[in-house]
């Protein structure tokens, strides 16, 4: 028996090693898929594969971190019918528990934790934007300025506050030309980033140059400008 | 735990096989997802229990994935709107056609709420009407209680001062601010002359309208209830000025680590806006004045706030009135108001089990007035507490225990004449609110109150309760007994008139979807007890007038009605409307009614219809108000039928554009309104003197306003 236990335990620690690098591949390569798939239909296989990893590596806080960060991306794909919206809601109500057990897990709430709570209010508001925009705008504001405290130098606080700002319309202060200095701020923050361990989130700088490049569109073709970023508000097809 | 076990095992030893066995033999699964109708399940993500291996269900239901798993294995279907569906298979080469039935999940139902009676308007979801709604509704001139003149339940005003709720007089609605009375809620103002609220609209973070059945948490009003939050921290620092047609106002706001301060400063000068309106009333001393106020909150911890409130408010100004006696005459009436009040507030909850607020204000109100060349001075003031308890046992159960204390003084001093009367009352309160199943609440209550005045205590029940009867529909009964006292000119003259007492009843149904919201409501309200002065038969309807002879508590009366309220923020893109209408049937003996009548101050018909559109391309918003009241009953001292008479309707149209832009990192926004476009002459009575017969008019009928606010949020450098 004692002898089954040391073996149980060698092999343990042999496959947690070999698991968490193995996680790391997987959740790489399947982040960087969903992050990159456009369509409905893939992007939701791909966010039901993170969901597996996460179920798989549950012991694991990263898995749970992007499960959720898939959650909030999907709410933002579905409609805007009273069955969407409530549906909506409960993929973001799996996203909170699936956050929450990311922090219990980690054992702290980290800077990258708390822009995906941004992201998470962000989502919350884009499913009824008229009802809800004072509660989860205030709740989106408070952990990005809480996600500052912990680390400056987060690129994605600030590609958030940009996106946040560009989706607001002009007349509140939003709109491309607003929310450029955001963007171009991320940039080199972005570029200064190590990519490789998912442990240390590193995903949003192809989104900033996407938005970069969309800001400047729409600042050298004036016209088209407001009604463009007021439109895409009312719509709530945010690309987070 | 022995399948958890031997999973975990399996788990183990098929992880050891992929690494030793490298290479293992793909196989593909397929089938197809359907739900227990027969229909298919899209996007359900189907895969193996306990591996990564799986696929997503396509818009037809079918699945297919690929594996290197061996053996008997689970299959696990899991999709948002289904319980999750699994069954055993045993893999030994591609296996097609499987299929695995999904039970629909319960419906996702919000908690039923009580909303018989009343309105909430908060920054949170699922309310009516927002503070923004307020600030844009036209006609409601950025008045709190303005705005909630275009719900179901309320009269039209447009010469008297205050909220006329289901057949109440205006001293039947207590304005309640953090859950103390504001006794002063309105500016003092000239008979006859409707005053506003003196409250800004962003002061407060919800607005809980409530005509009729309100909590246990208040009393000593017969009709009604308006709950006012004030704001907590500012979200950020700030500074708030413009500059409009009734004067210049600054305001800003500093937030520190777990404090705030904030102050405000305004000097009002009425002469542009009466300068551009055709006044049916001289307006021989504009009015002006000023206010100052500051605000402190202390966050000692996420789930605690201390907030302190002092404002200062002074303003004077001289009306000519028409003599109600003599219609040859005027009488002037010069006025100076000074007004005074503060308050303190903790509240704080402990592990979303135990809640606690302590609350404490005082006020003091003095109105200087010239009556013709008489002096008249009334002063009155209130101190009061109120200390609270909450219990919550989980989310469907939570009791509230509390008591509150109220010290007031009315002083009237008419020349020599001085007259006045001291207060004290006592209330102790417990409401529960309790949620047996999903689809019911129940929030049964009970109030005990004591007037030191009158010597008398007396204990109102209350209940209410709400039944969902669907995904979007929810019916609610509420229920209860309300006291209060007697006008306090009564009690100034030294008449002790006892509590007066209402029964309401109210049935509502309310059905919300997608942004729509049809509200229906009927309600019968029992009045007895109220106050009557003994006259032998003559009705005397100066507004100026001191009662006489003997007072007692012999009136009664009734109001029924039904109430309609549709909103639509859906159906016109950029737009929203609402449609309230309320029809009311009510007859009381009061005060010196000489016959059961239908008060001079209720119109059987109120049709509201406020639309709002914005046109983004102009960062443009209009929106327009028309308002439609029938006409009110007068007392024509010719005719033998008290009250018989009815004066023209009501008509009025008010409209408002708000003109937003951004000048660099400070907001603006530039509004113009015009209240009566149409300029209809509303009349709302008439009185008689001398045998003429004289129509009791609005000040003004048709008036401009003009003003800009500019606001600057984002002033700290650093931000970026």
């Amino acid at each position: 028996m004692k002898q089954g236990i040391l073996l149980m335990a060698v092999a343990l620690l042999g496959f947690g090693t070999t698991s968490a690098q193995e996680m790391n591949a997987v959740l790489m390569k399947t982040f960087a898929a969903f992050d990159s798939t456009r369509e409905l239909e893939p992007k939701l296989a791909k966010a039901n594969k993170l969901e597996l990893i996460a179920k798989k590596w549950k012991d694991e806080w990263a898995p749970h971190y992007y499960n959720a960060y898939a959650k909030a991306q999907m709410s933002f794909m579905m409609g805007q019918t009273a069955d969407d919206m409530s549906k909506r809601d409960a993929v973001l109500d799996e996203a909170d528990a699936e956050l929450q057990e990311a922090v219990s897990l980690l054992g702290e709430e980290t800077s990258e934790i708390y822009v995906l709570k941004a992201m998470l209010a962000q989502a919350r508001m884009a499913v009824d934007g008229r009802n809800r925009w004072m509660e989860y705008g205030k709740k989106f504001e408070e952990n990005l300025k809480l996600a500052k405290e912990k680390d400056e130098n987060n690129p994605r606080i600030y590609y958030m506050k940009g996106t946040g700002t560009f989706f607001t319309p002009k007349a509140f202060g939003g709109g491309a030309k607003n929310a450029l200095p955001y963007f171009e701020k991320a940039k080199p923050m972005f570029e200064a980033e190590k990519k490789g361990d998912m442990n240390d989130p590193f995903w949003g700088s192809e989104a900033n140059e996407y938005f970069i490049s969309m800001a400047n569109k729409q600042l050298n073709g004036e016209d088209e400008e407001t009604e463009t970023a007021d439109e895409e508000i009312e719509e709530s097809s945010d690309e987070g | 735990m022995i399948r958890s076990v031997s999973l975990r095992l399996f788990l183990l030893s098929s992880l050891f096989l992929v690494s030793i066995v490298s290479v293992n033999a793909q196989t593909t699964i397929s089938g197809r997802v359907i739900n227990t109708a027969g229909e298919p399940v899209a996007g359900a993500n189907v895969y193996l229990l306990n591996t990564i291996d799986g696929g997503t269900s396509d818009s037809s239901g079918a699945f297919k994935f690929e594996t290197e798993e061996t053996g008997v294995q689970t299959i696990v279907a899991e999709e948002i709107d289904h319980r999750d569906a699994g069954m055993p298979i045993t893999i030994n080469g591609d296996i097609t056609d499987i299929e695995i039935k999904m039970n629909r999940g319960p419906i996702r139902m919000k908690n039923v709420t009580v909303t018989a009676g009343s309105f909430e308007a908060s920054g949170s979801e699922a309310t009516i009407l927002n503070p923004l709604d307020i600030v844009t509704t036209a006609g409601a001139q950025a008045d709190v209680v303005r705005a909630i003149q275009t719900l179901p339940g309320t009269q039209q005003q447009g010469n008297q001062t205050g909220l006329f709720v289901r057949g109440g007089d205006a001293s039947e609605t207590a304005v309640i601010i953090d859950g103390l009375v504001a006794q002063n809620a309105f500016l003092s103002t000239a008979p006859g002359v409707a005053a506003r609220s003196r409250f800004g609209p962003f002061q407060f973070k919800g607005v809980s309208f409530s005509s009729g059945g309100y909590s246990a948490r208040y009393g000593q009003a017969l009709s009604s209830v308006l709950d006012l939050n004030s704001q907590d921290q500012p979200d950020e620092s700030t500074i708030n000025m413009g500059v409009n047609m009734a004067g210049v106002y600054a305001s800003g706001s500093k937030l520190f680590n777990k404090t705030s301060i904030e102050g405000s400063a305004s000097y009002n000068n009425l002469s542009p806006f009466y300068g551009l309106a055709n006044t049916n009333f001289d307006f021989y001393d504009i009015p002006e004045g000023g206010s100052a106020s500051t605000k402190f909150t202390y966050k000692p911890n996420e789930n605690g706030i201390f907030k302190a409130f002092v404002n200062y408010q002074q303003f004077s100004n001289g009306t000519r009135l028409p003599n109600p006696e003599d219609n040859t005459q005027t009488l002037d009436f010069g006025l100076k108001n000074r007004n005074v009040y503060g308050a303190l507030s903790y509240k704080q909850t402990w592990k979303a089990k135990w809640g606690m607020y302590v609350a404490g204000m005082y006020s003091y109100n003095q109105d200087d007035i010239t009556f013709n060349t008489t002096p008249v001075v009334n002063k009155d003031d209130r101190a009061q507490m109120r200390l609270e308890g909450k219990y919550y046992a989980g989310s469907k159960f939570n009791v509230l225990l509390g008591t509150e204390i109220q010290q007031f003084s009315y002083e009237r001093a008419f020349g020599a004449f001085n007259t006045n009367f001291k207060e004290t009352q006592l209330a102790g309160y417990v409401e529960a609110e309790y949620i047996p199943i999903n689809w019911l609440a129940l929030k049964p209550g009970v109030r005990y109150e004591y007037s030191q005045v009158i010597g008398q205590s007396a204990i109102a029940p209350r209940f209410a309760a709400a039944i969902r009867s669907g995904l979007h529909g929810q019916f609610s009964v509420a229920s209860g007994m309300f006291y209060q006292l007697a006008d306090p000119l009564y009690y100034t003259l030294g008449y002790r008139p006892e509590f007066q007492q209402s029964i309401h009843y109210i049935a509502n149904y309310q059905y919300v979807n997608n942004d729509r919201t049809l509200r229906l409501e009927t309600y019968y309200k029992d009045y007895q007890q109220l106050v009557r002065e003994k006259l032998n038969g003559t009705f005397d309807p100066n507004s100026f007038r001191v009662p006489v002879g003997t007072v007692d508590n012999s009136g009664y009366g009734y109001a029924q009605g039904f109430e309609v309220f549709w909103r639509d923020k859906k159906s016109i893109k950029w737009g929203d409307y609402w449609v309230s209408y309320s029809y009311i049937d009510t007859r009381r003996l009061y005060k010196n009614y000489i016959d059961e009548a239908q008060p001079d101050f209720i119109a059987t018909h109120n049709l509201n219809i406020v639309g709002k559109y914005y046109v983004s391309k102009w960062h443009t918003q209009f929106n327009a108000t028309y308002s439609y009241a029938s006409g009110r009953p007068y007392y024509d001292p010719a005719n033998a039928d008290f009250m018989g008479d009815r004066a023209p309707d009501f008509h009025n149209l008010s409209m408002t554009v708000n003109y937003l832009k951004s000048f660099g990192k400070w907001f603006s926004v530039i509004y113009a309104g015009v209240d009566n476009v149409t300029n209809n002459k509303n009349i709302f009575g008439y009185r008689f003197a001398n045998g003429v017969r004289t129509p009791i008019v609005p000040a003004i009928y048709r008036s401009v306003f003009v003003g800009v606010n500019f606001s600057l949020t984002a002033f700290d450098v650093d931000e970026l």
